[in-house]
């Protein structure tokens, strides 16, 4: 065939075309990837909920516990919302990372995943993938955060741009590193309300336990003795550092290292655990 | 002897203390459709899991397209298409977008995958719905674009779990029409059924499994002559000429059954033409027949029939 390629041609070789020899890694991790993020993008509601719920969370507790915490904070950041926002986008990251456990276990539900198993593509892809849209949808969840935080409340933290940007990642790479340790437990759970269970538990007793939404010295005695053993605490901690330019210190060197080490130890678990017949 | 393209040598699979499969030995040729009948709780299911390497077999081999479902399952993947009892798609992507992603992920470039997609959606009478999103779908769209959906890399064997459970007439037919045209292709096909006449429709060589055992196997025709009979129920217009129609069906050499509750009697038959021989005995009776069917036998008669035979051979 030496001239120009016409219609008739291309249909005549559709005929019984060559197998497909199966998708490089790659390529499996990108179009599933974009796979999760269009079905994210399929449901707005989905969208604008999650968007929001950080935002109420938000206007909840910088108008509750606002006025009250004023003189305690103070020394800390100047106005509560600058002391505020860096937990609200490490607690936000890691809500989005039990998602990512409940979302594994929602596609096993629905077959998709038998479909996935009985192709020719490495099981670790359908993970990776699951991880990164994670990734991708906690950003602009956290990014969107951020804008609101100084648009609407006047966020306006000591360390300026690059503070509040290296608080952000901060949160975004606690995030990853849980969202693997929740796929994790998913692949070995398998079971949606049991994820969601120690989604809840996990969040709801860590995130107040610990100096979130007020100093430590504020709390019981007993709180400070929990809170001071809470690893959250020093996520938060790093992150705030962070945006109110206090002196990092080790803070933050050692926040990112335990996140890389339980984001390796996760995935590795996960792999595991996903390989598992069903 | 024809290549089969599905060999199994006593397959077995335990879940815990349970088995789901006891020394199970089939072989599908290629380009047949083995039909594997069999109640819920069979083994059917489990059966195509080892296959389709989704599940280890506890003991025995399994070749599917010539490769070791359990050594070489990448092989076996990239040439079997997998229906499962429920329908497995994304609900959040529209038809098009599920099998343009099955398509990339076995290898297609961006461009070949739509084609395929399109090509897909049309020959499943899919293509208005192409573009909505998969959850929209009825359950017989569903099922269309699920089975779309394991066609999209041409493969040489399919698994169909129960692929007709829960589809109306209409639906059934069309997907048995599908099945045909891809065995009339060169593909084969392992089908599992819970209905004789899907079984008897579409399926080479049937297969009954039961508690994770082949406890039958040969064509449907084979399997219905073991069962016997068909039966010949008629609708009495009077019911009080019940003992009348009796005695004449027993004249003709038949052995009827009085079911007072629906006014009716029945009688099983070998062959169709004894449906003559019933309207005829009737009618010389003087009997008036309200309503007259001739029903196939069915799963549990086939059950029955092999109950049967092994109590006598156990005596």
């Amino acid at each position: 065939m030496t001239g120009t390629l016409t219609a008739s041609d291309t249909e005549t070789t559709t005929a019984r075309p060559r197998r497909w020899r199966g998708s490089s890694p790659p390529t499996q991790v990108l179009v599933l990837t974009g796979r999760s993020l269009r079905a994210l993008l399929a449901d707005p509601r989905v969208v604008v909920f999650s968007l929001l719920q950080p935002l109420v969370m938000l206007v909840l507790f910088s108008q509750v516990f606002g006025n009250a915490l004023r003189g305690s904070v103070a020394a800390q950041g100047g106005s509560y919302i600058n002391y505020l926002l860096p937990a609200i986008l490490v607690t936000t990251g890691i809500g989005s990372a039990t998602q990512s456990g409940v979302g594994l276990i929602t596609d096993m539900k629905n077959g998709v995943l038998n479909r996935f198993r009985a192709l020719p593509i490495r099981l670790g892809s359908v993970l990776v993938a699951r991880s990164i849209a994670d990734l991708v949808r906690t950003a602009v969840q956290l990014v969107v955060l951020l804008l609101a935080a100084v648009v609407l409340f006047d966020f306006s933290p000591a360390g300026g741009i690059f503070g509040s940007l290296g608080a952000l990642g901060l949160a975004l790479l606690v995030s990853w590193s849980l969202g693997w340790v929740f796929l994790a437990l998913a692949s070995w759970v398998r079971k949606e309300e049991v994820m969601q269970s120690i989604g809840f538990l996990a969040m709801f007793p860590l995130m107040f336990a610990s100096s979130a939404f007020v100093p430590l010295d504020a709390l019981p005695e007993w709180l400070q003795v929990v809170a001071t053993v809470n690893p959250l605490t020093y996520a938060i901690d790093a992150s705030r550092h962070l945006a109110l330019a206090a002196p990092v210190g080790t803070g933050v060197l050692s926040a990112a290292g335990t996140s890389g080490l339980l984001l390796f130890l996760g995935a590795a678990a996960a792999m595991r655990g996903f390989r598992r017949p069903l | 002897m024809p290549e089969a393209l599905i060999e199994t040598d006593r397959v077995s699979k335990t879940f815990g203390g349970v088995t789901a499969l006891d020394e199970v030995s089939l072989q599908v040729p290629r380009s047949t459709v083995l039909g594997l009948l069999g109640h819920n709780g069979a083994g059917k299911t489990t059966l195509i899991n080892v296959l389709s390497t989704l599940l280890p077999p506890t003991a025995g081999t399994a070749r599917v397209a010539g490769f070791d479902v359990v050594r070489q399952p990448r092989q076996v993947c990239s040439r079997i298409g997998l229906t499962g009892q429920f329908a497995s798609v994304d609900e959040q992507l529209s038809g098009r977008d599920n099998l343009v992603l099955i398509a990339r992920l076995l290898g297609a470039g961006r461009r070949e995958a739509r084609e395929r997609a399109d090509e897909l959606l049309e020959l499943f009478d899919l293509r208005q719905a192409a573009r909505r999103p998969a959850r929209g779908y009825s359950g017989g769209m569903r099922r269309r674009l699920d089975l779309a959906a394991s066609l999209v890399g041409r493969p040489d064997v399919i698994f169909l779990d129960e692929p007709t459970t829960g589809l109306d007439p209409t639906s059934r037919r069309g997907l048995w029409q599908v099945v045909e045209e891809l065995v009339g292709d060169g593909t084969t096909v392992l089908l599992t059924t819970q209905y004789l006449d899907e079984a008897d429709r579409l399926a080479d060589e049937v297969a009954v499994l039961s508690g994770g055992r082949v406890v039958a196997s040969g064509t449907a025709e084979e399997l219905k002559a073991r069962v016997g009979q068909r039966t010949v129920t008629t609708a009495l217009a009077d019911p009080a000429d019940a003992q009348a129609a009796l005695a004449a069906l027993r004249g003709a050499g038949l052995a009827p059954v009085h079911d007072a509750e629906r006014g009716a009697v029945s009688a099983p038959v070998t062959a169709s033409r004894e449906l003559a021989v019933v309207v005829r005995a009737l009618d010389e009776a003087g009997v008036e027949v309200g309503d007259l069917g001739l029903s196939e036998p069915t799963l549990d008669d086939v059950y029955l029939a092999l109950a049967h035979r092994t109590a006598a051979l156990g005596n």
